[in-house]
């Protein structure tokens, strides 16, 4: 039972970081130091992420927690503990990639100048767009603008590049990741 | 098949599946739901607590709710952008499969406000920065390091901007310069009366 509580402490440590309360009322509850709890938990959490992170087989964890010569009871304990949150962990550890800018959105007007400082009675379309992108919960914007002639150009561009995903060899490579 | 109030484009499979959602709910409650997601839609917020209410009778869950208010915002914003009309808008709400009572309520509502939806559209779309205000000081320079007697006018805008950057812009001109400014902002403005 001391170790299903560790075993959640662990589990909390990942989710949402370090919890010093918890870990005192721990000690405090199994008569011992703090500081053992601490190191208890942390070894505990090193093991299941990164058990979860190579996504190991039963029999692989198994082997390789019986070198630390426990009961068969806590073994099995650990395993039950891997097991239950490894698709958990799994997804949190997903996250801790680093991203790069992301589409948030993207607002568009169409002006037609009609004459200027030095030439009157124009007629020049130009689109205006602002692309609001998302980092990290950063939220930036940048300001662009481009002729009708440029926006179609880059129309097609965007439709071949989404064309690609229809051709043979990326039809090939999607089939053999599933 | 293309819809005027989609901007001529398919109707959107969610948008389709949420108008089998509005059905559920009576037309008259309907009409009240709607007219909580027109206030919202012209800036003033919104009362959850009261659509809920309103929702209660249809026994939808809390996803359906969030999702009727979607698709209705959806509707009315993407109707005013493309100036559907309120009987268009009926007759292709049908079309979706939603019934009469409540298409015939729900298109009420949207010609009272439609005009004022327009407006507030067009005061949110994209512009780069605005002109809040001008504030402006005459000096008249008596010296200087280079020159004992200078003696000149010498004009101080400050050009405040307005949004989210609220930048202030100083900037200073000679009474030359700041008399050809004048010019040529007259000239624009002229330009601009012939088009209003």
């Amino acid at each position: 039972s001391a170790v299903g509580e560790l075993g959640r402490l662990a589990v909390e440590l990942l989710r949402r970081g370090a919890a010093p309360r918890a870990c005192e009322t721990a000690a405090r509850k199994l008569n011992t130091g703090v500081d053992t709890i601490q190191h208890g938990v942390e070894g505990l959490m090193y093991l299941l992420t990164e058990s979860s992170k190579l996504m190991i087989s039963e029999i692989d964890f198994q082997d390789s927690i019986r070198v630390l010569g426990f009961s068969e009871e806590l073994n099995k304990l650990l395993l039950q503990l891997y097991l239950d949150n490894r698709k958990e962990i799994r997804s949190i550890l997903s996250e801790l990639a680093p991203k790069l800018p992301s589409y948030h959105s993207l607002e568009w007007r169409l002006d037609v100048q009609l004459a200027s400082r030095s030439l009157r009675q124009q007629i020049k379309p130009a689109v205006t767009m602002k692309l609001h992108l998302n980092q990290n919960e950063d939220q930036t914007a940048q300001v662009l603008q481009t002729d009708p002639s440029t926006l179609v150009h880059l129309i097609q561009q965007l439709e071949q590049a989404l064309g690609e995903m229809k051709t043979n060899h990326c039809r090939r490579i999607a089939r053999n990741m599933k | 098949q293309r819809f005027r109030f989609c901007g001529d484009l398919d109707c959107p499979d969610w948008v389709l599946a949420e108008i089998s959602v509005l059905a559920k709910i009576s037309s008259v409650k309907l009409k009240l739901i709607c007219a909580q997601v027109l206030r919202e839609l012209l800036g003033e917020a919104i009362d959850y607590e009261k659509i809920l209410k309103l929702t209660s009778d249809a026994k939808l869950e809390s996803g359906d709710v969030k999702a009727t208010i979607a698709v209705l915002d959806f509707i009315f914003s993407s109707a005013a952008k493309h100036n559907v009309d309120g009987e268009s808008l009926s007759s292709e709400l049908q079309q979706l499969g939603l019934p009469k009572e409540h298409a015939t309520g729900l298109c009420r509502s949207y010609e009272e406000k439609q005009s004022s939806l327009q407006e507030s559209l067009r005061a949110c779309s994209l512009r780069l920065s605005q002109l809040d205000s001008v504030s402006w000081r005459v000096d008249y320079t008596l010296s200087s390091s280079e020159l004992r007697d200078v003696g000149e006018p010498l004009v101080h805008l400050l050009l405040r901007l307005r949004g989210g950057t609220a930048a202030a812009v100083p900037v200073a001109v000679s009474a030359d310069k700041f008399r050809v400014l004048l010019a040529e902002l007259k000239q624009a403005q002229a330009l601009m009366q012939t088009l209003l």
